[in-house]
């Protein structure tokens, strides 16, 4: 077998073992640069037509470019023999009868014995591949629905008679998934094993050609169709797709530790059952009913059935888990923030950590939450997370809680960028308590931090402002003015302002149906940013409006008025001056160009 | 040039010619032995008929390869078949041996597969940890537009989108804790389609991307030889024909995720207003655990125009939240667009989702939209 070399050389060697009968040993590989290359040209000329170790499809190729490109073609030539060989080598790693050999077997070899190893193979399988229809297909059928039941599509088929939901057929496959066996299943009403909240959504499904409006989404234009015309139960029976979701009854009799996989369940305790969440896809369809209403329903004897064809897949895994299965500790919590520090989530955890419920905190700074010797620290890792994509770390801080006590956590900082805009929308906080032991360090650590302030009773460093006038109060400012900066730098980097509609969809020229998102940061305006971080920044939605009105270019002040003053309604009096004045010297820059401040409202 | 030489010549090319044709000769033999139609094997080249042999082999060590045998997977199977309206219940025992009845079984078994793909609205791939696809079903046409014998052997990198690649190397990666349970693969990929808009098919030179849903599990056989693979379905995702029922709602969003439409049933699932919600993001409204998830099907979408998140929950206004699963997709923004499609068309993303679950933990309040009251 030629290791890439002159097929010509490989070719001759086999037909000398071959004559001289060893067809097992194989002779070295001998380079012949010369000859090959006259033997090619002859090969070309005259043997061309007869050349069948090319594949068809190439042939045209190597005809076309035979007379005009000698060079490239010895490359194609090359590539295809090398395509050849590789298949061989291939082959015979697969064949057993080709492993112990000594050296490379050669290519005719090594297709002669797949040749005998096919054979063997069919003998060792007890039925011929082909099916009823003679239709021959490369995998035994029943190999095929075993694989792809069992093992891709991880589901069972279902099939339940429309009227009354009667499971006609189920495949063996549900054990599986459901714990049930199939006795306990076939001839059951579907009712029987669906939540009881999806039967209406189920009864839907299966009967919803009764209705006379069907709703339909137009995939062109995303607008629901509707038709009125009444629809009759046999234009549907042939074709009509069902898609949904519902929750089927899993039985804990089997239990395995299968269970634990199987996607999150309600445990209702009133109902010890346990569901599972399927995705039922598939069609409507007409079977004839003579045998299917043993039952006695005389009536429906020649009457048509329809029913309804699915295969039911549990959900994959997805990430998304249950709370209860992730950070189990109590002292271990999620939050989010706007980008100026603003609680706008707080999961139910955090009651037991910080003794606020989280409405309580929602829409406050978490700098008010902040001990005062931390500000400085936490406000530089609240600058650095919302210019990182990187997770970043604080270094353990005091967190005040509702009883006036200090719990020390710990937290790990994401940034949530948009993949769209590509402009950081929250802060996603991954908190924990920091405690050396259970329960005792509250009150140590309380009573320490208390003995702490007492004696370091000082104004914090509120960074950038020039004099110590701030207290306790503007820690809440902290958070806009670091969000500030942020937006200052998106409208700074944008430079030219658009409507948020257009700016992003700008520069898609992908071919369909590709969708190429933006390349630049500037992919919204600084007037779309500043709509949008106020939205997120402050409750009312008001501000957007102003802040969209802002066209003009050099427009960093007048954002900030557009961020500012929506701001300024939720915060305290003395709080807003605050903020307004520490703007203001942030961007001292701007104060005598555009010196139209009568859209603000000044507090005072 | 001698008589000699020449005489040479003439054997050398006379021997060149025997061995081609005795090669050929086996590989006809070789292409007799695969199982296909024989219109298929008329038009195999060479290297088809190897990539197809190394197929029908390595599906065969899959098959087998398990600490039971085959017999163990084909015969220790109970079912409940609707036949031409007749309860029929099969029942193997191992080495029945009737004839007739295993025909019969594996009819039956070719209807129900058939009967699978068909409303599976996809195809099957098993792809080897190389990214070879060793085997596909036979509907494969209908979605790639080449067929089964044209495709199998053959890599997915050859026909998947380049930016895909990378996500398709992670997938194909079988961790060793993934031996014993069967890692589960749920990803989005794009794939060249040689259909044309009307179905047929067309040269593989002009084919456009196709965006494919792929779910299934890694399988690894210990026995004989040690294959590990992984074992999918492909399923295009369509909006078009979808069914809503009444815990599903549409919604539409720019392409940055902010509402700006959304239908009644969405007030009546979740208690948010249409006007609640223009303007908001998606992610405000969900909870944040679930932000990797949401962020994930984003990219798809920027990037691959279809998606399908997986489960999240949303918050519900006023407390608690649903579980729910969304299919998306990127479309030409109609309610802006001009009569004629430029290519400067404004997207939107138009979203289904469909709720999942009843609302959880209702009372609590986890996030400021919950809380507000307008």
């Amino acid at each position: 077998m030629s290791a890439g070399g002159c097929d010509g050389a490989a070719d001759r060697r086999a037909d000398v073992s071959a004559e001289e009968g060893r067809a097992g040993s194989s002779l070295p590989a001998v380079e012949l640069p010369r000859k090959r290359k006259g033997d090619m040209e002859e090969r070309l000329s005259v043997d061309c037509k007869m050349e069948d170790d090319l594949s068809r499809s190439e042939e045209e190729d190597q005809q076309v470019k035979i007379r005009c490109f000698r060079e490239p073609h010895r490359q194609i030539e090359k590539r295809r023999r090398d395509k050849m060989n590789n298949l061989i080598d291939e082959l015979s790693a697969m064949i057993p009868a080709c492993q112990p050999m000594a050296q490379k077997p050669d290519k005719l070899t090594v297709l002669r014995k797949a040749v005998q190893h096919l054979k063997a193979l069919k003998v060792g399988t007890s039925s011929a591949f082909a099916d009823s229809t003679n239709k021959p297909s490369i995998l035994p059928q029943d190999d095929l629905r075993q694989l792809l039941l069992r093992q891709a599509a991880d589901g069972f088929m279902l099939v339940v008679s429309c009227d009354r939901a009667k499971i006609l057929f189920i495949s063996e496959s549900v054990s599986k998934i459901l714990n049930f066996s199939l006795l306990e299943l076939t001839g059951q009403s579907l009712f029987d094993f669906i939540h009881p909240k999806d039967i209406n959504k189920v009864k839907e499904q299966l009967s919803s050609w009764e209705y006379p409006q069907e709703h339909i989404i137009d995939a062109a234009t995303g607008v629901q169709v509707q038709t009125d015309a009444p629809v009759r139960p046999t234009h549907l029976s042939s074709g009509a797709w069902r898609s949904f979701f519902c929750r089927m009854k899993h039985s804990r009799v089997a239990g395995k530790l299968e269970e634990k996989h199987l996607l999150p369940c309600t445990a209702k305790k009133k109902d010890t059952s346990r569901y599972c969440t399927l995705h039922c896809t598939g069609y409507m369809r007409s079977c004839p009913s003579s045998q299917l209403n043993s039952e006695g329903d005389a009536e429906k004897e020649t009457t048509s059935l329809s029913c309804l064809v699915m295969l039911c897949r549990p959900l994959p895994h997805g990430s998304p888990q249950p709370p209860k299965h992730i950070n189990a500790k109590p002292s271990a919590f999620v939050t989010r923030c706007a980008i100026d520090g603003k609680f706008t989530f707080v999961e139910q955890q955090a009651t037991t950590v910080i003794g606020y419920l989280p409405q309580e905190v929602l829409g406050t700074s978490c700098y008010e939450y902040f001990h005062q010797d931390d500000l400085h620290h936490l406000a530089e890792k609240h600058r650095q997370v919302l210019r990182s994509k990187e997770k970043i770390e604080t270094q353990c801080y005091k967190f005040k809680t509702k009883y006036g006590s200090y719990v020390s956590l710990q937290s790990q900082w994401f940034s949530f960028t948009n993949p769209w805009t590509k402009e950081v929308e929250f802060i996603v906080s991954s908190n924990r308590v920091m405690s050396r032991g259970p329960g005792h360090m509250r009150d140590e650590e309380a009573g320490r931090l208390k003995a702490m302030q007492e004696e370091t009773k000082q104004i914090p460093i509120i960074p950038s402002l020039s004099n110590g006038v701030g207290t306790m109060i503007y820690a809440g400012s902290i958070g806009t003015q670091i969000a500030n900066e942020l937006i200052d730098s998106y409208s700074r980097v944008n430079s030219s302002p658009s409507s948020g509609a257009s700016s992003p969809f700008g520069s898609t020229n992908e071919k369909c149906p590709l969708v190429s998102p933006p390349i630049s940061t500037s992919a919204s305006s600084g007037g779309g940013a500043a709509s949008s971080s106020s939205q997120s920044d402050s409750r009312t939605a008001a501000g957007a409006s102003s802040a969209t009105a802002d066209s003009s270019g050099e427009v960093s002040q007048l954002d900030l008025d557009g961020m500012v003053v929506p701001a300024l309604s939720s915060f305290s009096s003395d709080e807003a001056a605050m903020a307004v004045i520490m703007s203001l010297l942030e961007t001292e820059v701007n104060v005598g160009q555009s010196g139209d401040y009568e859209d603000l409202h000044w507090p005072f | 040039m001698t008589a000699d030489k020449e005489k040479r010549r003439a054997i050398s090319r006379e021997a060149a010619r025997r061995r081609r044709r005795v090669e050929s000769e086996v590989f006809e033999d070789l292409s007799r032995l695969l199982p296909l139609q024989q219109s298929v094997r008329d038009h195999l080249d060479k290297p088809s008929v190897i990539r197809l042999t190394l197929s029908y082999i390595r599906m065969h060590t899959l098959l087998t390869g398990k600490t039971g045998t085959k017999a163990e997977a084909s015969h220790k199977v109970k079912c409940g078949q609707v036949t031409d309206g007749q309860m029929v219940r099969h029942e193997f025992n191992g080495g029945c041996g009737e004839e007739e009845e295993k025909e019969r079984y594996d009819a039956d078994a070719s209807k129900e597969t058939n009967m699978y793909l068909r409303i599976l609205e996809g195809f099957m791939m098993v792809l080897s940890t190389e990214g070879d696809m060793i085997y596909l079903s036979d509907n494969v046409s209908k979605y790639m537009g080449l067929t089964q014998a044209e495709l199998m052997g053959h890599n997915i990198f050859e026909f998947s989108h380049p930016c895909d690649h990378e996500e398709l190397r992670n997938n194909l990666r079988v961790t060793a804790e993934e031996v014993w349970s069967g890692g589960k693969r749920d990803f989005v990929m794009r794939i060249k389609s040689a259909l044309t808009h009307r179905g047929r098919s067309a040269n593989l030179k002009s084919a456009t991307w196709k965006v494919l849903h792929c779910q299934g599990r890694s399988k690894v056989c210990v026995a004989p030889s040690s294959v590990s693979c992984l074992l999918l379905t492909c399923q295009p995702l369509p909006l078009s024909h979808t069914l809503l029922s009444t815990q599903t709602f549409t919604s539409q969003h720019s392409m940055d995720m902010r509402f700006t439409y959304c239908d009644q049933r969405m007030t009546l699932l979740l208690g948010y207003s249409t006007e609640e919600l223009l303007g908001r993001s998606i992610y405000d409204l969900c909870h944040t655990r679930d932000t990797n998830c949401l962020t994930k099907n984003h990219f798809n979408l920027c990037f691959k125009s279809q998606s399908v998140s997986g489960r999240y929950r949303m918050l519900v206004r006023g407390g608690g939240y649903v579980w729910v699963e969304s299919h998306s997709a990127v479309i030409p923004n109609a309610r802006s667009s001009k009569s004629r499609p430029s290519a400067n068309q404004p997207l939107c993303i138009l979203c289904v989702t469909y709720v999942l679950s009843g609302v959880e933990e209702p009372s609590l309040q986890l996030s400021l939209d919950q809380t507000v009251h307008i």
